[in-house]
């Protein structure tokens, strides 16, 4: 059997068929800076899903959990390599998804003769200020990109663009507290999972993902699922700047009754 | 490219360097019992006392070779974690080195394997550091002592530790200290311990005090040592909410009661 491009082209489409499809029933994740630090939050059942990569990076994403788990511990080598052998300033989000990770996905995802990474991938570096706090998306074809303020990574790009329009309202101006990050975290979870899951709502556009609308979704969510949010800590005197956020401190967000 | 995504998955980190090729092996030269060709610095005196919250770490901030004093401003008393304080005197190269380690060790593990390293696989891993640094120590070059103190968060209480260059472990039930001064203030400890009762029901302030006042002892004693006239120790505590930094003033105040 000769092996053409066209085979190329044609086992490509089948690939990015077969990882979208499965993606799109993946739990979002919301990323936001605050003036405090950086936020994670997502919605899970039993698994965790936000983790600490090194002193000032964390890590959430959706597709497949051992997917996740080999680019997870993937970037926590590197770092934890570069950390001590040069300096923990060496470790950047830049350095670890564009040289270290990103490159082995994309590999992974051109070989046809093995199975391709199923994940959407979300990172984010905390900096001394939230100008300087920046995020990274890496996709499934080893594709990334960087941002500012906020980022998001859910089951198509579009429910994408609905929470990054949660997280970064048009009135926004500086960096929120951290209350108001987890406000808008939590209701870009919904907007994004909301957008996958209704179809109607592209006919209906962005307007119909009323308060209203994203408040019973989530009621509804937060019967089999629980919010899990982390944050780095820009202000702490500890050690580890990585911290899971507790019941009690999530709880004054989410929607009454 | 792309070798991170081939894990190392056991959480350990020197197995990590190793296999990468990072991990600064000692060379094992042939044992010559003449004077090493390398003058390197040596820290000088640090002390750890027990009081009522935890452990206290105070140390001088000389760094000497051979006879020459270094620098003024060395830093002996280091976080390895937000419940661990190392104290190190002896080779202050090797010991930074050893230090930095350690820090990325317990970190590597507790985020690789999602929880924390007990503290019994810690003092383990300052042990196995101590031993691998063995075949330099035994040529006169690299010989590092660390005295390790825990805030045992099952136990409820600050523990002490204490090395030799093997890497032996012995737990100390109320005080150690490490370093050229040390040996000449030994005496000293016991004497504040019969006369004055238990450091670990000292509070911060006493403490404090009587880790001053040895510390000036030790510097009139050996010459290697600074003492707290010059330069202000180093002083960190390590408690049930984590590291606490006792603050310049707090020393200087103390520094000035101790002279009236």
């Amino acid at each position: 059997m000769v092996y053409t491009p066209y085979d190329f082209n044609e086992s490509v489409r089948h690939r990015t068929e077969y990882i979208e499809e499965r993606l799109r029933d993946g739990s979002p994740v919301a990323g936001i800076s605050y003036d405090g630090g950086v936020l994670l939050l997502t919605l899970r059942r039993t698994q965790r899903k936000i983790f600490e990569i090194y002193d000032r990076l964390m890590f959430a994403g959706l597709g497949n959990q051992s997917d996740l788990e080999i680019i997870r511990v993937g970037a926590i080598d590197f770092a934890h390599q570069e950390g001590y052998a040069r300096s923990p300033d060496d470790v950047t989000i830049q350095r670890v998804v564009g040289f270290a990770i990103s490159p082995g996905i994309k590999r992974a995802f051109g070989d046809v003769l093995n199975a391709p990474f199923v994940v959407r991938a979300l990172f984010a570096e905390m900096g001394k200020t939230p100008e300087e706090d920046l995020f990274y998306t890496l996709n499934y074809d080893g594709e990334f990109v960087s941002l500012n303020w906020a980022a998001a990574v859910a089951g198509t790009p579009e429910a994408e663009e609905q929470m990054i329009r949660q997280l970064v309202p048009e009135n926004a101006e500086s960096a929120p507290d951290l209350q108001t990050a987890l406000h808008r975290a939590l209701r870009a979870w919904a907007a994004g999972r909301l957008w996958v899951i209704d179809a109607h709502l592209e006919e209906e556009g962005t307007e119909s993902l009323s308060e209203e609308r994203i408040a019973s979704f989530l009621r509804e969510q937060l019967q089999d699922l629980q919010v899990e949010a982390a944050i780095l800590d820009r202000f702490t005197k500890r050690e580890r700047k990585f911290r899971l956020l507790k019941e009690e401190e999530i709880r004054p967000v989410l929607p009454e009754g | 490219m792309g070798e991170y995504l081939s894990a190392n998955r056991s959480g350990d980190f020197m197995a990590l360097l190793r296999a990468r090729g990072l991990w600064r092996e000692p060379e094992a030269f042939a044992v010559r019992p003449s004077q090493p060709a390398v003058q390197e610095a040596h820290g000088t005196t640090v002390i750890a006392l027990k009081y009522r919250e935890g452990v206290l770490n105070v140390g001088d901030r000389r760094a000497t070779a051979a006879n020459a004093i270094m620098y003024d401003r060395a830093e002996k008393i280091l976080p390895l974690d937000d419940y661990t304080l190392i104290a190190i005197a002896g080779s202050y190269a090797r010991a930074m080195e050893i230090v930095r380690y350690l820090q990325h060790s317990f970190k590597y593990y507790a985020r690789t394997q999602l929880q924390e390293m007990s503290l019994e696989g810690k003092l383990a891993e300052v042990s196995r550091a101590l031993a691998g640094n063995l075949s330099m120590a035994l040529q006169g070059i690299g010989l590092f002592i660390p005295v390790v103190s825990a805030y045992d968060l099952e136990r409820g209480e600050g523990r002490i530790f204490f090395y030799d260059g093997m890497g032996a472990r012995f737990e100390s039930v109320e005080f150690g200290a490490a370093g050229s001064g040390s040996e000449r203030i030994r005496g000293v400890f016991d004497y504040i311990l019969k006369t004055k009762g238990a450091f670990h029901e000292m509070t911060l302030e006493e403490a404090l005090r009587e880790c001053l006042l040895l510390l000036d002892i030790a510097a009139d004693l050996d010459s290697a040592t600074a003492g707290i006239e010059k330069v202000l120790p180093i002083a960190r505590a390590v408690t049930a909410e984590g590291i606490l930094d006792i603050p310049e003033e707090q020393l200087a105040q103390m520094k000035e009661s101790l002279r009236r």
